[in-house]
């Protein structure tokens, strides 16, 4: 039999989940949102920057 | 002869002062239990941080002594050493310490990368709720159902802090019994882990997630804290501190306030909570058949939790195709037991698949969790406190 209390407990655990499942849920759709708009991209050596060093192999070479 | 009847006084005045004259049958029994901690700290190594401070606490809040006397040594004598040391539990200041340091620890790519995965966080919280349900049916009075139900979020700190607010005469038994759960968690998932999983499932395969970008890994706790603020106030003392410890990691600005607070703040925090909540346990509060009760829905409420991540991995693969579905094994680190829950994924999928690392997939849920817990702390205080 159902009493008052068990009714409430019954309320808040069903209220709590789901409140815990929206959250998570607005969570997900934050991170899809961070992906979209901030897509991982590899990070590039730049070209300009790169210097060649000249090793003792390739003076012998010369 | 005066000499001596005074002599003979004062020894059974200092007799009746020490703590074999008080000792009663609890106080031995608790010691005991301050030993077992101890022992099975140093000797299977579980959760040593937690149970040798809680343990050692144990012994030191157990020492029988004349409480007439006024010593101001008890801890739960107004303005001892011990009593202000335990005001940080009582308070509820210690917990989102903690927090902060766990913040500043965890990483949350694998979360990032592979965001269903939060979702298995929030299905282990079913643990709490169930909990709460059997408590109540077990007479326990809703404030006091709630500050249990919590056990099952297997997160230390968060149920230190609710059952501070909603049930501080509960605060040991509580905190012992999720502490205890939390270090057994190796003995006591696995078993329901094979239970509910087929051997075709325990040896899916699951992608290997994408690399986070680090301008995703610092918006996510600035983001993420925002939502906590305006959808769950009052788990803002718990998650507010975690998702600041997890930015001062991420900014890469903040290095040695991280370092601080993922170091020596946390051991410090963690030694006196420990110590603290094993001095708590005296065993005029804590030997009574309520804490028995405590013990025995805290191991239910981990049950419930591994069980319902478990199952819920296996509800969300009835949606996903081949390639993107879950192993199961990691639907038991939805409770939030980091890393020790993920650890078990990894060596349970590893035993039927030695080439199948399932670690990283098990971190995602397992932080989810700490967030969930959180959540559900947070829900629960909303309506009871």
């Amino acid at each position: 039999m159902m009493t008052p209390i068990f009714e409430k407990a019954l309320l808040i655990a069903a209220i709590g989940m789901t409140g815990i499942f929206l959250f998570m849920a607005v969570f997900y759709l934050l991170i899809l949102l961070l992906d979209r708009l901030m897509p991982y991209r590899e990070e590039k050596p730049d070209e300009e920057n790169i210097v060649e060093f000249e090793t003792e192999e390739d003076e012998e070479e010369k | 002869m005066n000499t001596l009847i005074s002599l003979t006084d004062n020894l059974r005045t200092f007799w009746s002062y020490t703590g074999f004259y008080n000792a009663e049958p609890g106080h031995l029994v608790m010691i005991l239990i301050g030993l077992v901690f101890i022992y099975l700290a140093i000797t299977k190594e579980y959760e040593p941080l937690l149970l040798i401070p809680i343990g050692f606490g144990i012994l030191v809040g157990n020492i029988p002594f004349n409480e007439a006397a006024n010593l101001q040594v008890g801890i739960y004598e107004e303005g001892s050493v011990l009593n202000i040391l335990y005001q940080g539990v009582v308070q509820g200041w210690y917990p989102p310490l903690i927090f902060l340091g766990i913040g500043a620890m965890t990483d949350f790519s694998a979360l990032i990368a592979n965001p269903k995965l939060i979702l298995i966080g929030a299905a282990a919280q079913f643990g709490i709720f169930g909990a709460y349900i059997i408590a109540l049916q077990l007479g326990f009075a809703p404030n006091e159902a709630g500050a249990i139900g919590i056990i099952g979020g297997a997160d230390g700190p968060t149920a230190i802090f609710t059952t501070s607010k909603l049930a501080p005469h509960l605060l040991g038994a509580v905190a012992i019994s999720a502490y205890s759960y939390m270090a057994l968690v190796p003995v006591i998932q696995p078993p329901f882990m094979r239970l509910l999983t087929t051997q075709k499932e325990r040896v899916i395969k699951m992608k290997t997630p994408r690399v986070v970008s680090q301008t995703e890994k610092i918006l996510f706790p600035i983001m993420g804290m925002l939502l906590t603020t305006f959808l769950v106030p009052s788990g803002l003392p718990l998650l507010g501190m975690l998702f600041f410890g997890n930015l001062l990691k991420e900014s890469g600005v903040t290095r040695r306030l991280a370092e601080t607070a993922r170091g020596p703040l946390i051991d410090t925090i963690t030694i006196l909570l420990g110590f603290t909540v094993g001095a708590s346990t005296q065993a005029t509060t804590f030997l009574r058949v309520e804490s028995v009760k405590v013990f025995a829905i805290g191991a239910l409420s981990f049950v419930i939790a591994t069980c319902t991540g478990i199952l819920f991995v296996k509800f969300l693969n009835l949606f996903l195709s081949n390639e993107k579905k879950i192993n199961p094994l990691i639907g038991n680190s939805g409770v939030s037991a980091v890393p020790d829950s993920a650890r078990i994924s990894q060596t349970i999928g590893l035993e039927y698949d030695p080439a199948n690392y399932l670690l990283m997939h098990a971190m995602g849920p397992n932080v989810a969790g700490v967030i969930g817990s959180a959540v559900a702390a947070g829900i629960l205080l909303g309506f009871l406190y």
